[in-house]
């Protein structure tokens, strides 16, 4: 079974962190996303960009039409995003509770529903 | 070997046979199970270019035996010893058992390669990966494309789960106590179970890119049947695949939508499966009955628990289950109180929360809806089963036969919410909306 992890911020709770500190955080990440790739659970890791970087885009004419986004305001929004592939939502829960910062903020847990055949 | 089998199909028969003999002489099953891989892929590129060899499985183990040297002297320095006993050993004791070995090596040989593969210190999915590259022959890229994750994903959890099993320490091999023998066993039987149901319940039937891990899960069942055949389990297993295979064609329509037990065109079930599927379940139920009971069974009704209730096992319990639902000419034919009497011996013997949930719709289809919206009642307080969408399903399809549709309508659609397959989903919306409608008129 497949699940999506979520992790929420914003650029006000990340600048709070001094810069000194952030090696160590990425490396403890790091070190969480290569755990799970080598059992084989974890499929990808992907970090996002500010939401001041987020685009919503329409079609209009026949053309892409592109507004500032994201498309729901909130105070905080997806930072970044995991794709597990794992026993049962017992061991997907388990995998995010290990999550580096899972002790202070929490981590969304979505199960997949569905997927195209035709991914790689 | 004939020439009209399917290359790929005689690789993958000579898997395992190839992985026996190289265990067999050197041991160290991830260095062997590589080797054999590598052999087998060579065979893929080689045969229907050069053709078949005479003796294919003969030129697999050599190839395979190649491969282990040269893995093994390029880790001279940590494997001095192993790369001696490989690089001494004569081609020709590997082609065939030592002269000594006793009729039934090959046989345990088999069983410890499944029971290496389901090993107890791994999670289920490395289990069903293992055993289909180590058994079945399929290589990684089959195997991710069966799972949809990418190669190296899948790469990475075969050779975890190798590790793990080297980490253990635990042998390959047939346990000797009868009871670890049976607990092994077991675990290769949900294994099985495992990869079947993954198959049959796969929307998206592209055998371009994706193996049919439902007739995979037949053949390596037939398999283990034929190394175990007076194992009542292993015949049941087998027994009940057949019996669910047999309704693929009307499980679900051409779109892919999930059409009910109840309202699957029977004539398209599969006759040849089910004829199987119910000699094996008949067979099994029969000498069971002789072992526990000492008195033949044969021409008993399915459910007379007294002459065998205590030695069936569960899956002869749901083969059996299936075998009658197979033979009824229709759902309101079908022999609801032999299929309660089953499922009341199922949650004796197994007692499991998915069972019991099946066992509530004989309930209500013996004793009326009433009914089993009672027996619903003493599961829902089952902290496994809360907020699970096949019990609230249960419950609709309940409601829905006592008259109460507007309920129904609800508890369809809180279980396709919580639904975690899109055809589930789907299928309960439309029961959903099927429910408003009759509450409406």
């Amino acid at each position: 079974m497949k699940y999506l992890m979520l992790i929420y911020g914003n650029q006000e709770k990340w600048n709070a962190i001094p810069a000194e500190e952030w090696p160590a955080a990425i490396a403890k990440q790091e070190a969480f996303n290569r755990k799970y790739q080598q059992t084989g659970e974890l499929i990808g890791a992907y970090g996002l960009a500010d939401q001041v970087n987020a685009r919503l885009v329409r079609r209009q004419d026949g053309a892409p039409a592109v507004t500032d986004g994201p498309y729901l305001e909130t105070k905080e929004y997806i930072a970044s995003f995991y794709l597990l592939d794992c026993e049962n939502a017992e061991r997907a829960e388990q995998i995010a509770a290990d999550m580096p910062w899972a002790d202070q903020d929490p981590v969304e847990v979505w199960p997949v529903l569905h997927e195209s055949p035709t991914n790689p | 070997m004939t020439a009209d089998q399917d290359p790929g199909d005689l690789l993958r028969e000579l898997a395992p046979q190839v992985l026996e003999a190289l265990l067999r002489r050197f041991g160290h099953f991830d260095l062997c199970e590589d080797a054999t891989q590598e052999a087998l892929l060579a065979a893929a590129l080689q045969w229907p270019r050069d053709g078949t060899p005479d003796n294919p499985r003969g030129w697999l183990i050599t190839v395979a035996a190649r491969r282990l040297m040269d893995a093994a002297r390029s880790e001279q320095s940590r494997r001095r010893r192993e790369d001696q006993v490989a690089v001494a050993t004569p081609q020709s004791e590997l082609l065939s058992p030592p002269a000594d070995a006793d009729p039934g090596q090959d046989r345990d040989d088999s069983l410890a390669l499944l029971f290496g593969c389901c090993h107890p210190a791994l999670s289920a999915p490395s289990q069903i990966a293992l055993t289909l590259r180590a058994v079945g022959g399929l290589t990684t890229a089959q195997i991710a494309a069966a799972f949809l994750v990418p190669e190296a994903t899948m790469a990475q959890r075969i050779s975890r789960a190798k590790q793990a099993i080297k980490a253990s320490g635990v042998p390959l091999a047939v346990p000797a106590g009868e009871t670890e023998r049976g607990d092994r066993l077991r675990a290769v039987l949900h294994v099985l179970y495992l990869i079947f149901n993954e198959g049959y319940t796969a929307t998206h039937s592209d055998q371009l890119t994706r193996p049919d891990l439902s007739a995979e899960a037949i053949r390596l069942a037939r398999w283990l049947h034929r190394l175990l055949p007076g194992d009542g389990e292993v015949a049941g297993l087998l027994a009940l695949m057949l019996l669910t295979e047999a309704r693929r064609p009307a499980r679900t329509t051409p779109d892919g939508e999930l059409v009910p037990l109840a309202e699957q065109q029977r004539s398209r079930w599969d006759r040849a499966l089910i004829a199987e599927g119910v000699a094996l379940i008949t067979a099994a139920l029969a000498s069971s009955g002789q072992s526990s009971s000492g008195q033949s069974s044969s021409g008993q009704s399915a459910a007379g628990e007294a002459a065998w209730g205590h030695a069936v096992g569960p899956y002869q319990l749901q083969a059996a289950i299936a075998a009658v639902h197979d033979e009824a000419q229709d759902v309101d034919a079908t022999d609801w109180p032999q299929i309660l009497a089953l499922y009341d011996l199922l949650d004796r013997v197994a007692p499991n929360p998915l069972s019991s949930l099946s066992r509530v719709v004989a309930v209500a289809r013996v004793h009326g809806p009433a009914a089993g919206l009672d027996a619903l009642g003493a599961l829902e307080s089952d902290r496994r089963m809360a907020g699970y969408h096949r019990l609230l399903a249960t419950r609709a399809h309940l409601l829905g036969l006592a008259g109460q549709h507007g309920p129904a309508a609800l508890a369809y659609r809180e279980a396709a919410r919580r639904a975690t397959s899109r055809p589930e989903r789907r299928y309960l919306s439309r029961m959903a909306a099927a429910q408003q409608a009759q509450q409406a008129g």
